[in-house]
């Protein structure tokens, strides 16, 4: 990809003019990298401003990530060499038409009850595993979640997640309760957000689907819109490994309702799963050619 | 026994009959870690370049009669400066130090709470014959299960009785603290010990079809009438010495020995 430093050149492009040049330099098979100052040194690290042209989707649930591996056309592959041998992980890898390479990887079914393996450690142990093998440029976690009414969610709705925080780690001693909770801002996207219209709200993660007064008192300290099981630890990784992070989540139940969790979660799993595969694509389109300060104005 | 064998073999993987000449010990907190790491006096590898540049993960290594000991933990958290206590940190570091060491066994080593109506006392170090969650609830038939994940320790009935060590059930979850429904779920778990990691690292352990033995010491007594909190800075520093008395010889226990030995 060709980097330019407008401000050094003494010139003022629109953004439009500027990514109908990028695109037609990549047209061209351009691919040099012209460091021209006044950019942060990209140098092949992380963190740097990269380029993004490789993707990481990370989904808890087959349901949720078949629709997308159908919709972006990505194959199965063998992974014996980036997993280990006996873990049910599965990764699905394509390219779109931009160029971008894509990935996703879902921790797949718990070997002896045959269900998805849900919740914070094995999808916490799959990012870290396939953002090490696979050094993405950006990680995306998509999948399905509640959400609260008195905060604006309905179902079907598609959030990115602000912020992350945990609702069931309490460790009642100074600065450990803090640690337990442990709050991470995701990285600005007011311009990603703008763009693609998108919801936007704070996410709080916990292993259970069910929620407690105990749940409810620091969801709503953690003043969560939406509530899922794996997040804010797939922020946590993607943190350790300095890749940065984009967490979509499609609403499929609304907490602070009056149907039953259960009951309204398997009703609109599939409704959400199929938003997941029209907004991680238009996501993926997006971020593709940008630097992940780009997602941002300023 | 056969049956014990078979079982045996299952968890250990191919590994069950190996000689044991590499362990890793994965300790949560420092403070339970530094006593052992002295006693046995390990030393830092500051490179540490099997864990990410980023992570505030440790390593300790050394030499203990014909084994090679390892001691990870997961270190301080980089913002807020506490160990990085609980499953995702500690399962993070077992999976990626057990995929760089491949190690023969894991043991993992810590604190925890005990119940008196279970027997334990302060002090006591349990061996784990059972590990489950009681704080991952998820009512849809199987998941429910999937959710408590109960997995069985590895047969080491000679280890127990030679060692003279107590066993019990572990029963992990992210809190130190225990609401009605924890108490709930560690009962139907049927568990003596409560702690914030084990089943975790037991899951990675059987992820990586390594052998895994986990020992805890008794820092409070849930079901006693000293809040937790205080109890467990009271007794920390006596069950981490404890640890570090019990670790030693359950590792020149096993050296020599293969997984499949530690039974009966």
């Amino acid at each position: 990809m060709l980097f330019f430093s407008t401000e050094k050149l003494g010139i003022s492009l629109s953004k439009d003019c500027f990514d109908i040049i990028k695109y037609n330099l990549w047209l061209q098979g351009t691919c040099e990298e012209l460091n021209m100052g006044g950019l942060e040194d990209a140098g092949g690290t992380k963190s740097g401003n990269p380029t993004i042209t490789s993707v990481m989707v990370v989904i808890a649930m087959e349901a949720e990530a078949l629709p997308s591996v159908e919709t972006l056309k990505l194959v199965e592959d063998d992974q014996s060499s980036v997993f280990p041998k006996g873990a049910p992980w599965k990764k699905y890898s394509g390219k779109m038409d931009s160029g971008l390479v894509v990935h996703i990887v879902v921790p797949g079914k718990d070997k002896i009850l045959g269900v998805d393996s849900v919740g914070t450690v094995p999808s916490s142990l799959l990012t870290y595993a396939a953002g090490v093998a696979l050094q993405p440029d950006l990680i995306i976690n998509a999948g399905t979640a509640g959400a609260f009414q008195a905060k604006g969610a309905t179902i079907g709705d598609v959030y990115i997640a602000t912020e992350f925080a945990h609702h069931d780690r309490r460790i009642p001693i100074p600065v450990f309760d803090k640690y337990g909770i442990g709050t991470m801002e995701a990285i600005p996207m007011d311009a990603l957000i703008k763009d693609l219209k998108l919801k936007h709200g704070k996410l709080s993660t916990g292993n259970s689907l069910d929620m407690t007064v105990q749940d409810e008192e620091h969801i709503k300290a953690n003043d969560a819109t939406v509530k899922d099981m794996e997040g804010a630890a797939v922020a946590y990784v993607a943190d350790l490994l300095a890749i940065p992070m984009i967490s979509l989540k499609a609403v499929t139940d609304i907490v602070d309702g009056t149907k039953p969790t259960v009951e309204e979660f398997l009703e609109n799993m599939s409704t959400a799963a199929s938003a997941l595969s029209r907004t991680v694509p238009l996501v993926l389109e997006y971020v593709f050619g940008r630097t992940v300060s780009e997602l941002h104005y300023g | 026994m056969a049956g014990s064998d078979d079982v045996v073999a299952e968890k250990g993987g191919e590994r069950a009959s190996d000689v044991i000449k590499t362990v890793m010990v994965v300790i949560a907190m420092q403070a339970e870690a530094l006593p052992l790491v002295e006693t046995l006096q390990l030393v830092e590898d500051e490179q540490a370049t099997i864990f990410p540049k980023g992570a505030p993960w440790k390593k300790y290594s050394g030499d203990l009669d014909a084994l090679n000991v390892h001691v990870v933990i997961p270190g301080k958290d980089k913002s807020l400066g506490v160990d990085s206590v609980g499953t995702v940190p500690a399962s993070l570091l077992t999976y990626a130090a057990g995929v760089a060491l491949q190690p023969d066994l894991i043991i993992n080593a810590g604190t925890a709470g005990g119940f008196q109506a279970k027997g334990a006392n302060i002090g006591d170090v349990y061996i784990a014959t059972e590990f489950a969650n009681h704080d991952r609830r998820i009512p849809i038939p199987v998941f429910d299960k999937y959710g408590v994940g109960t997995m069985e320790a590895i047969p080491a009935g000679k280890l127990i009785k030679d060692l003279k060590l107590k066993e019990g059930k572990l029963s992990t979850g992210n809190s130190l603290d225990m609401t009605l429904q924890d108490e709930e779920h560690i009962k139907a778990n049927d568990a003596t010990v409560k702690d914030m990691e084990g089943a975790a690292l037991a899951y990675v352990a059987d992820l990586l079809a390594i052998p895994l033995i986990s020992l805890k010491a008794v820092t409070d007594i849930v079901d006693g009438n000293k809040p937790t909190v205080e109890e467990f800075l009271e007794n920390m520093s006596m069950a981490a010495s404890a640890l570090s008395r019990t670790v030693p010889l359950v590792l020149k226990y096993v050296s020599g020995k293969s997984v499949a030995d530690l039974s009966s």
